[in-house]
């Protein structure tokens, strides 16, 4: 039981959803997608942070703790903070887990201490996105390494929010097998996390990237997630025109802001085209469900 | 007094895999025949699963197909709606129900309306049906099929109940989705369902069978929740969200006779109303005659 008798977090009314349906539907999802692929085993890369976690505890519920490998993957900015609520997750699902330090793998590629690494001396001054971008995307590649070996598949911890926005890393962490919580903004991870059981220190702290300490996403974005999901409740799933949203009381500042951000990461949550030449093409005239007869699900 | 038993097979189809849903359906028709079931419903594309794409082609059969028609057989004083892709004679593919009875095949409905939006891309891989239909059935009475998205048009139901059809049957494939605590129940496609069933079934003054799927499609979960009501709207039972279940319900039929004395709906419809104004419009729509609607009022 909670000590801190405030609300765990901030919930706008339309953004409450029906958690036990959700706890349901997400859990059946994750299993029938091992099913399907002919797994039965996941993994889960574990930032300390809310999204991980509830991923974590969903899949733990789907096929049991001893088929979900965690993996925490710091770099040495990493706040020992987040690696400890990391470590907590384990200890509550008592899943098999890894640490990877990613350090030494990020380094060798930027340099350090002015010593250059394989990317030669222009890498030392990268800057701290190409940096960030570098993380997730070493991040990914252990996962898949760690997806090969333990024969698990990688799921996928991205929100609604952060996918609508563009707040991820293409081809870093918002490379997976499938996500099962894809579809929830982060107000409602919140609700989802708190019913599942995720430790209600990860459900209050502030939600950080971990590029840098102190780094918060709400203060880097100039927003509050509950503002943000409510917006784009409205513009996306409600079709609300931007003078609709001005008229519902949105700033027309933020409406604006939010409204490119949308726009200009489309990219991110598409398969990139192909040059269409020949009589079929995958994903434009050649449509199959992935897991189709002959494949190797079960 | 008569009462039919009717066994909903909420089942989750496996998606291209004829052999193994072929196999399911034997298991839980013996099943349910062995519960005493007189009727028995399997969900829109039963036999095939939902999300084929282009993998409909591969898993067409025909009417007269083997594999059908052994089913069929098994139906020996039995009524049993199952649902896959057709294939017609020239070749067009068909979201298809098929009403066996008495060993043989009775009556095939094709869908009539293909969503196509939101998440929907039936009109993509299928054709749409042309023919609704209540058949006579071995139950005594007239019964009509609709296929999920042809309830989403009123005049489906309104045309069977005209046509005769006193049990009215839809068999669907929908996916769950608007999990908002707003909704009755926690889902609002299970909320909409509920509301359009009851009021079918209390216009058409008819029993209503609804009986939609459960598993996982990529992205999509099907939620089940199959339904029967009766001619008040009713719900005599229904089926639990999202788990396989053969869901099983006593109709007492003197309840359709006697909500049909006691609400005379049906007797009060004007069908030549309905054909002169539907008729009007079809003319106007198509530019044969003049159209008032819509046009801008003029002062003055």
């Amino acid at each position: 039981m909670s000590l801190d008798p405030s609300p765990m977090f901030e919930l706008p009314d339309e953004l409450a959803i029906d958690t036990g349906i959700a706890r349901r539907v997400t859990t059946a999802f994750i299993r029938a997608q091992l099913d399907q692929a002919g797994f039965d085993r996941a993994v889960v890369g574990l930032s300390g942070g809310i999204d991980s976690a509830l991923v974590a505890f969903l899949v733990a519920e789907a096929i049991g703790p001893e088929r979900l490998l965690c993996v925490l993957m710091p770099y040495r900015s990493s706040s020992p903070a987040s690696r400890e609520d990391a470590e907590q997750v384990v200890r509550r699902l008592g899943c098999p887990s890894e640490l990877v330090e990613i350090t030494p793998i990020v380094d060798g590629y930027f340099g350090h201490d002015g010593m250059p690494g394989a990317g030669g001396q222009p890498a030392l001054e990268a800057s701290p996105l190409r940096r960030g971008n570098a993380m997730a995307r070493t991040r990914m590649l252990v996962l898949y390494d760690r997806s090969a070996a333990w024969h698990g598949l990688v799921v996928g911890t991205g929100n609604k929010t952060e996918m609508l926005i563009g707040y991820t890393t293409l081809f870093g962490d918002s490379a997976c097998a499938f996500n099962p919580i894809g579809d929830l903004y982060k107000s409602q991870v919140r609700q989802l996390a708190a019913l599942v059981g995720v430790p209600e220190a990860i459900i209050r702290k502030a939600p950080s990237a971990d590029l840098w300490p102190g780094q918060t996403d709400e203060a880097e974005a100039g927003f509050s997630y509950p503002q943000l999901d409510r917006l784009l409740y409205w513009m996306v799933d409600k079709r609300r025109s931007d003078e609709e949203l001005v008229a519902m009381g949105f700033e027309p500042a933020l409406v604006d802001r939010v409204g490119r951000m949308v726009a200009t990461s489309e990219f991110k949550r598409q398969v990139p085209p192909i040059a269409k030449l020949g009589p079929r093409t995958p994903g434009v005239d050649y449509l199959y469900p992935r897991r189709r007869p002959g494949s190797a699900r079960r | 007094m008569q009462t039919l038993r009717i066994a909903l097979a909420q089942l989750a189809p496996q998606l291209g895999l004829l052999d193994a849903n072929f196999t399911r359906h034997h298991e839980l028709l013996a099943e349910a025949r062995a519960a005493g079931a007189g009727l028995v419903v399997f969900p829109e594309l039963s036999l095939t699963g939902y999300h084929l794409q282009d993998l409909a082609a591969e898993v067409a059969m025909t009417v007269d197909d083997p594999r059908v028609l052994a089913l069929a057989a098994e139906t020996a004083g039995c009524s049993v709606v199952v649902s896959f892709v057709e294939e017609s004679a020239d070749h067009r593919l068909f979201i298809a129900a098929a009403l066996l009875e008495d060993g043989g095949v009775r009556h095939v409905h094709r869908k009539l309306y293909l969503p196509t939006y939101g998440l929907f891309d039936e009109r993509r891989f299928f054709a749409a049906g042309d023919a609704l239909r209540a058949v006579p059935s071995r139950l005594g009475f007239d019964v009509g099929l609709a296929i999920c998205e042809d309830f989403w048009h009123l005049h489906v139901p309104a045309l069977l109940a005209l046509d005769g059809a006193q049990v009215i049957i839809n068999v669907a494939s929908s996916p769950g989705r608007d999990v908002a605590a707003v909704s009755a129940g926690g889902l609002g496609t299970a909320a909409s369902w509920r509301t359009l069933l009851r009021t079918y079934a209390q216009l058409t003054t008819s029993v209503v069978v609804f009986c939609n799927r459960v598993g996982v499609d990529e992205s999509v979960s099907f939620w089940g929740g199959s339904m029967v009501l009766g001619p008040t709207g009713d719900v005599i039972v229904e089926g639990p969200l999202y788990d396989e279940a053969l869901v099983v319900a006593d109709v007492p039929l003197a309840d359709i006779r006697r909500e049909r004395v006691g609400l005379p709906l049906l007797r009060d419809e004007r069908p030549e109303l309905l054909a002169r104004e539907l008729g009007r419009i079809v003319a106007e729509r198509a530019g044969l005659a003049e159209d008032g609607t819509g046009l801008p009022a003029v002062d003055g």
